[in-house]
């Protein structure tokens, strides 16, 4: 046996028992040469957590779980190695709870001092306290397996809602359905045609209104101004003037009004004077209209009233010639 | 037909027959350690260190080629650092032992056949004998020792290698952070990983040296049959690997 052999050997067990022993404290996070304190926590079902499980206080590792065992009373132990210099909670409690969607599962130190705020968990951190033991109580939460469980009966209970809808539109339910939204649809267009005609109409309402309310600004200015020019005209006692020339106006109007009252009254006085003059007319028109007197002859004969005419023709004729032969008619001498 | 059955039958059975009364001429000659301790470590020499660089060899590649698989794989809603995980419990529990062993069924198993058949066939065992010493001290129980005590040692090493090839993978073709990869390789460790590999692979050693010292020692007709016990050895060995496999994996891992 050579001693290179022997070296050799020795070499190559060492390096494989060093890996070995070092790549498992390593992979398993044990901590060497470190106190570490041992805790005994109780619940009703451990769930998916297993020895080796992580132990977490606020999301940082602090310990394994070392042991998991049946007790009596339908509990189950799991003891918990702490690492040293790690203090718990005053009142400490487990929650089992799976830590990811793969699979892995961690026993989750909390204080019971608020308690959870889930009444489940609540219920049973208490019920593991009651137990008494000087253990710490423990509540599993439901595993991502059992609510995927949950979930899938939720989708299958979706799918016979879905099949039951499917089933009520048959073909023509959709065939209707589609008419129904067609016609909605043209009911939009239509909707949306008149809003637009209505939008016009409004649009010029409102430009007659900015228009209007444009003149009434206008107005409100002019009258502004006139009450400014009436506010300076009655500081300038022009209004008063005007005031005054009307009251003497009115008190002409009275006068003249008098006058005629007066009048009126004359008027009335000579009434009598004046029947009596229409009756002597009335009967002059009498005469003339039976054509007696000389009036009623004149315009019953019509011989008198054109020798009357020839007359007059004549008469013009010698006016005529008296205006052009002056010398003919009338001879003026002074001596 | 039925005569054939038959004989096949009882030929099986003085099989099984003849692999006891080896297994029992080996336990007798286990109180023999002056004849067989310093020859066993010569063995683990050649078994083990000798073999190291071939199980390296594959366990390097087995690595790089599990950490792209599982990536390749992962794509979609698996986080990229299972990576970490899928490579460190393939090698642990299977890939390790079992690809180990199967290269080394050939090595040691093939050379083991070939070695004690042609003492046989050139009646060297028969001289052995002669000469007072036992077969079974000199030839078998440090050969077999050497195969249960080093498989666990290069399996040991072909794990490191492997999960360390694809560590670098996932570093340099993957994009995977090394906190990434080593926070998926401690995720679902359990100290079983590790004894389990280990023992797989010391029984997968014991198996393949027993295999290959018995084939070998029942070598018939010169070299002819010596290339039928190498042959013979490596496929018994490779066969018995893998129902071993099976049956561990059955057995403590259910």
């Amino acid at each position: 046996m050579k001693r290179e052999n022997e070296f050799a050997v020795g070499v190559v067990v060492i390096a494989a028992f060093a890996v070995v022993v070092a790549g498992a404290l390593w992979l398993s996070g044990a901590h060497l040469g470190k106190t570490e304190a041992v805790y005994t926590a109780r619940f009703r079902t451990v769930g998916g957590l297993g020895v080796g499980d992580p132990v977490v206080l606020r999301g940082v590792r602090v310990g394994r779980v070392e042991a998991i065992r049946l007790a009596p009373g339908n509990w189950v132990e799991a003891d918990l190695k702490i690492y040293s210099g790690v203090t718990p909670p005053a009142t400490p409690a487990v929650i089992a709870a799976s830590a990811s969607l793969f699979g892995e599962w961690a026993a989750t130190l909390i204080s019971r001092d608020p308690p959870p705020a889930d009444p489940n968990v609540r219920q049973a951190l208490t019920e593991a306290q009651a137990a008494g033991g000087g253990k710490w109580p423990g509540a599993t939460l439901p595993d991502i397996g059992q609510l995927t469980a949950q979930a899938s009966r939720i989708a299958t209970d979706i799918a016979a809602v879905a099949n039951r809808v499917q089933t009520a539109f048959d073909s023509e339910a959709v065939n209707e359905l589609r008419r129904s939204i067609r016609d909605f649809g043209q009911i939009a267009d239509r909707l949306a045609r008149v809003t637009n005609e209505q939008a016009d109409v409004i649009g010029s309402v409102g430009s007659n209104l900015r228009q209007g309310s444009d003149v009434l600004a206008k107005a409100a200015t002019s009258l502004q101004g006139t009450l400014g020019r009436v506010d300076s005209a009655t500081n300038q006692g022009q209004l008063a003037t005007i005031l005054n020339n009307s009251a003497a106006t009115s008190a002409n109007l009275r006068s003249a009004s008098q006058d005629f009252h007066d009048l009126m009254e004359s008027a009335h006085k000579n009434q009598e004077s004046v029947v009596r003059v229409l009756v002597a007319a009335d009967s002059v028109m009498s005469r003339i209209a039976n054509r007696s007197g000389t009036l009623g002859l004149l315009v019953s004969d019509s011989t008198l009233y054109k020798e009357t005419t020839l007359t007059m023709i004549q008469l013009r004729q010698l006016l005529s010639d008296i205006q052009a032969n002056p010398r003919k008619y009338f001879t003026f001498s002074v001596f | 037909m039925i005569a054939q059955l038959g004989r096949r039958t009882v030929d099986a059975v003085k099989a099984v027959g003849r692999f006891g009364h080896f297994v029992s001429d080996m336990g007798r000659a286990l109180p023999d350690v002056a004849t067989w301790g310093g020859l066993t470590v010569v063995q683990m020499r050649r078994v083990g260190v000798d073999s190291l660089p071939v199980a390296l060899f594959i366990a390097a590649f087995t690595g790089v080629v599990l950490a792209l698989q599982a990536s390749y794989t992962f794509t979609g809603t698996v986080p990229l650092y299972f990576v970490g995980t899928l490579v460190g419990k393939t090698m642990m529990l299977e890939l390790g032992p079992v690809l180990a062993g199967l290269a080394l069924a050939g090595r040691v198993g093939a050379s083991m056949a070939a070695e004690l058949g042609t003492m046989k066939v050139t009646e060297q065992v028969d001289a052995l004998e002669t000469l007072a010493y036992d077969p079974q001290s000199f030839l078998v129980v440090p050969r077999v020792l050497a195969g249960t005590l080093m498989f666990p040692v290069i399996v040991a090493l072909a794990i490191l290698t492997g999960i360390a090839t694809g560590w670098l993978a996932s570093l340099v073709l993957l994009d995977l952070s090394t906190q990434e990869f080593l926070k998926g390789l401690k995720l679902f460790y359990r100290f079983k990983d590790t004894w389990f590999g280990l023992f797989k692979s010391a029984t997968f050693g014991c198996t393949i040296t027993l295999v290959g010292c018995i084939v070998g020692l029942a070598t018939r007709g010169g070299a002819e049959g010596v290339g039928r016990s190498t042959t013979r050895a490596v496929v018994y060995s490779a066969v018995l690997l893998l129902v071993l496999d099976a049956f561990w994996a059955l057995v403590l891992l259910r």
